[in-house]
């Protein structure tokens, strides 16, 4: 009989062996299906990238290759959502090479727009939206033009000289090298560590189901006279049916997975169900290296029944664990925090995710040297026999009991370093700018400004808005050494339009206005061409006032042909005529970027509730995984000692009393290590927050809700032991 | 005049089936106060199923059973578990002790469950583990003892809280003729210091044959034709 007929035969006999081989099946299966979405993910970005990269700013080496077309990007955005533009005008008579899901280039005074926006545009007043392009409809993007199947995204076509001022002339339209976007690529790698680990914990526990069993009976084999290959053999072929089963069930419910994970939106919008489509090559050898793990980790527990089959088939006595397992932790801290010093250095995201890896796994090695110091203090204080039995339990077998909560251990590890980066990441957000919150602005050249501004007084008066466009421009002043940045507006325009200033002591002529703070007496603008500074007018009366660092200059008092750092055209709105001003902006401007506060803070929100997004979805998926993990090796260590418990439920033991102990058991170790693993989180997410930021982290209360929620599943989880116990006491004495 | 001692504990047709198969087919038994009893008869006879009848691990589906005259089948779980845990004592057939416990702890085990505080428990532990002869291995583990040591911690467990009646399955089956021998009769001596009833189910007829009375099942049935000893 071989090893295959040998494992199905035991499979086919055994009624514990099937469950626990349904259930590492199922273990399998889920770590399969999971890794197969994460690794998808830079991928499916990927995709998304290759779509959009007609609307991606892209800028060109010269190459002396003539330029074909002039190309404009900008975002839009109306009740939250980003409209992406994209501006195009023919440089050449030639043919332009066109991007796949654009039929044809829209002629000057034409737009094609994608299937949402012209839906969302023909559902309101065009002065809301549609005029905001100036064009006129004449097609629609197809799929293959999308960043996703909800975007807003219109093409405008142009004359070159209708184009904004930002234009950039490029050699060809929507080419380049398509990128995964990074922070979901980033997130992908934490999630295949945070994911995978509680998925072979799970599987893990469901071998344990018949480990004592498996053991003595390989161990009797051994003994017969079976060599450590043929015992070896055994085990492979049977945790190998188990992981064949699971890994093609893996792939078989991928897909629905997938199809779940397209619903989820990111960077402002859902996936199309190709997005995750990974190749047959990938994922076999994806489903192969998930089952070769489980197995090669089924045989590598063997190595005791294989060296010494005498010690299995007796029992034996578990060394005490190490002291030393303790400094894993400062050392694992120590390499993350290294690598993220040299996160600057070019050597990527590797160098982290491995240190992540390695300090996600220190719970592993601590948490039952944990266990059993806990143990330890029970065991010296017990007063109640439920105490008495969890204590010994958890000194005895650390490793066991630990194991039980391995998985919520990672789940609150994970949790408490998102609730870290995530109060921090919103504390990042403003709205940061020169102008009052309910100002629309747009940033121009000179020779645009003025006749953009007559263009959206124009659009502004027709819409029936009495607001009107003003020009507030900045340039820089030096007086010594000392340079300033002043603003050129009128006092009545800075007065209505710039942030952090009050009631000005206007006067009725041309004046400058200065914080007596500033140093700016002799003040000119800067010549580069002679070095020297042109003066403003000697005569122009200067107004003190109270409004720190103000620096005002009159239109008037500027110098002629002087150079501006900046040029805006800002029109001030209010809740009501929002939309229509930002249609006003853009219809007078053929399209520059207009600037405006819901827009800036509705991309840091879409990002932020991405994060929140992925992470609730993560600790959630971890959690049920942890959970059911732990349910699972709860019900193993009651199998473990079925005889014991089943003598002392017949000498009279409550099952209520013996459950109580198992939950005991089963609880604290999660308890103190979900605490232990919500400091290490934030620790960590201390440390990532760090790359992106050099403000101090933001501590919430909500970072102790992993550790309840750890606590809780633990509970949950340990609740599986009286029903287990019930089993046992229903079954014969002599079972075994 | 002489009188018949009161049963402690007395089963009246007292019937088990297990789907078609009769394990008891009507028995009726008396032990009484510090009575030595054996069960025997061959494997499959019914005699372990009587002891878990008896004591109240299995329910009889019918038949009556009585401990100083109050009737015990008709309690629910809860009761015959108390019952089992404050009246009866157990010794199986492999001590079936819990391995992480010391000898001391799994003696105070039963006594603590009881509602006994630690100091009382562990005292009467390591008294009876004395009588036993295992002072000074209070604080092994079941694995660091030998056969017959585990076995001797069984009885203490068992006899620790002063049961009525102890109960013990097989209680040599993993020990040699002499251990086993000589462990029973450690059981029965303790019992007789406290006038605990002791019932032995064996199917070692030289054991047997060593306690005061014998009752010998087959099919589930009393078997007449073995006389009791």
């Amino acid at each position: 009989m071989n090893p295959v007929q040998l494992a199905w035969k035991v499979l086919r006999a055994d009624r514990r062996t099937q469950v626990a081989t349904l259930l590492t099946a199922a273990g399998v299966a889920v770590a399969t299906a999971l890794v197969l979405l994460l690794a998808s993910l830079p991928f499916a970005t990927e995709s998304r990238a290759e779509r959009a990269l007609w609307q991606e700013p892209r800028y060109e080496l010269s190459t002396g290759v003539a330029p074909t077309i002039a190309w404009s990007f900008s975002v839009d955005e109306i009740d939250g959502r980003q409209i992406t533009r994209v501006d195009i005008a023919p440089l050449t008579d030639g043919d332009i090479a066109l991007p796949p899901g654009i039929d044809r280039l829209p002629e000057p005074g034409e737009l094609l727009r994608s299937p949402e926006l012209a839906a969302l545009a023909d559902s309101r007043p065009p002065a809301e939206l549609a005029d905001r392009f100036a064009a006129e409809p004449v097609g629609v993007l197809g799929d293959e033009a999308l960043r996703f199947p909800e975007q807003l995204v219109v093409l405008v076509g142009h004359t070159p000289d209708t184009m904004p001022a930002n234009a950039l002339e490029l050699t060809a339209f929507g080419t380049g090298d398509p990128r995964p976007d990074q922070l979901l690529t980033l997130l992908a790698g934490v999630g295949l560590v945070v994911l995978l680990v509680p998925s072979l914990v799970l599987v893990a526990s469901a071998s344990r189901l018949i480990a004592a069993r498996r053991e003595r009976r390989l161990a009797a084999l051994r003994l017969a006279g079976a060599t450590p290959a043929q015992v070896t053999a055994m085990v492979a072929a049977e945790t190998g049916i188990a992981a064949v089963a699971g890994g093609a069930l893996g792939v078989a419910i991928s897909p629905l997975l997938h199809r779940a994970a397209t619903t989820v939106p990111w960077d402002g919008g859902t996936w199309f169900a190709h997005d995750f489509v990974l190749g047959p090559g990938l994922v076999a050898a994806i489903a192969v290296t998930v089952a070769v793990l489980v197995v090669g980790a089924a045989v590598v527990g063997l190595r005791r029944v294989v060296s010494t089959p005498l010690m299995a088939t007796g029992g034996h006595t578990r060394k005490p664990l190490s002291g030393w397992r303790l400094l894993l932790v400062p050392a694992a801290l120590a390499l993350f925090f290294w690598t993220l010093s040299r996160a600057n250095t070019g050597d990527g995201a590797l160098p982290i995710l491995v240190a992540l890896g390695v300090l996600m796994w220190s719970p592993t090695v601590v948490g039952p040297w944990a266990t059993s110091a806990l143990g330890g203090i029970f065991v010296r204080s017990w007063r109640r026999p439920a105490a008495l039995l969890a204590g010994r339990r958890l000194r005895d077998d650390p490793k066991a009991a630990y194991r039980a909560s391995a998985g919520v251990v990672l789940a609150a590890f994970a949790g408490s370093m998102a609730l870290t980066l995530m109060p921090s990441l919103e504390s990042e957000a403003g709205y940061y700018s020169q102008f009052r919150d309910e100002v629309l602005y747009l940033d121009t050249n000179e020779d645009r400004a003025g006749p953009i501004a007559a263009a959206v007084d124009d659009k502004l008066a027709r819409y029936g808005l009495d607001a009107r466009a003003s020009r507030v421009d900045q340039a820089e002043l030096v007086s010594g050494d000392q340079y300033h940045t002043a603003t050129i507006a009128t006092c009545a325009d800075a007065e209505r339009l710039l942030a952090g200033v009050g009631d000005l002591p206007c006067r009725d002529t041309p004046a400058i206005y200065v914080d007596p703070a500033l140093d700016v007496a002799d003040a000119g603008v800067p010549d580069a061409s002679t070095g020297s500074a042109v003066p403003l007018p000697a005569d122009a009366p200067v107004v003190s006032t109270d409004t720190a660092g103000l620096l005002l200059v009159d239109p008037a008092l500027w110098p002629a042909d002087a150079p501006l750092l900046e040029v805006n055209v800002a029109v001030p709105a209010d809740e009501r005529t929002r939309e229509t001003v930002r249609t006003a902006l853009l219809a007078g401007s053929g399209g520059e970027q207009v600037v405006s506060k819901e827009m800036k803070l509705g991309q840091q929100d879409t990002q932020l509730a991405d994060l929140r997004r992925v992470t609730v979805i993560g600790l959630v998926t971890a959690s049920l995984l942890a959970g059911v993990s732990a349910a699972i090796a709860t019900a193993g260590s009651v199998m473990d000692r079925r005889r014991t418990f089943g003598a002392l439920m017949a000498a009279g033991t409550p099952v209520r009393t013996l459950a109580r102990a198992l939950r005991a058991e089963a609880a604290l170790p999660a308890l103190v290590s979900t605490v232990g693993a919500g400091a290490l989180g934030t620790a960590v997410g201390v440390g990532l927050f760090g790359l992106v930021s050099g403000s101090p982290a933001v501590f919430s209360p909500w970072l102790a809700a992993p550790v309840v929620l750890g606590a809780l599943v633990a509970l949950i989880a340990a609740s599986v032991c009286a029903p287990a116990l019930r089993r046992v006491r229903a079954e014969p004495l002599a079972d075994e | 005049m002489h009188t018949e001692p009161t049963p402690l504990l007395t089963g009246r047709g007292l019937v088990k089936r297990y789907g078609q198969q009769h394990a008891l087919a009507g028995v009726d038994i008396d032990v009484s106060a510090g009575e030595v009893l054996a069960i025997v008869g061959p494997s499959g006879s019914g005699k372990t199923t009587l002891l878990h009848v008896l004591a109240g691990i299995l329910r009889a589906d019918e038949g009556r059973i009585a401990l100083d005259g109050r009737r015990i089948d008709q309690l629910g779980e809860a009761g015959r578990s108390e019952l089992r845990r404050t009246e009866f004592g157990f010794v199986f057939q492999s001590g079936m002790l819990v391995a992480e416990l010391t000898a001391e702890e799994n003696v105070a085990l039963p006594l603590l469950l009881g509602g006994r505080d630690r100091t009382t428990a562990t005292d009467a532990a390591r008294e009876w583990l004395g009588r036993l002869g295992l002072a000074g291995k209070e604080q092994r583990r079941p694995g660091e003892l030998s056969g017959g040591e585990a076995q001797r911690v069984a009885i203490a467990r068992a006899i620790a809280h002063r049961p009525k009646v102890i109960f013990a399955d097989e209680p040599t089956g993993a020990l040699d003729t002499r251990t086993g021998h000589a462990t029973v009769h450690a059981l029965i001596d303790s019992a007789r210091t406290t006038n605990t009833a002791v019932v032995i189910v064996t199917h070692d007829r030289e054991l047997a044959a060593s306690v005061p009375r014998t009752v010998a099942i087959r099919d589930g049935a009393i078997d007449q034709a073995v006389p009791a000893a």
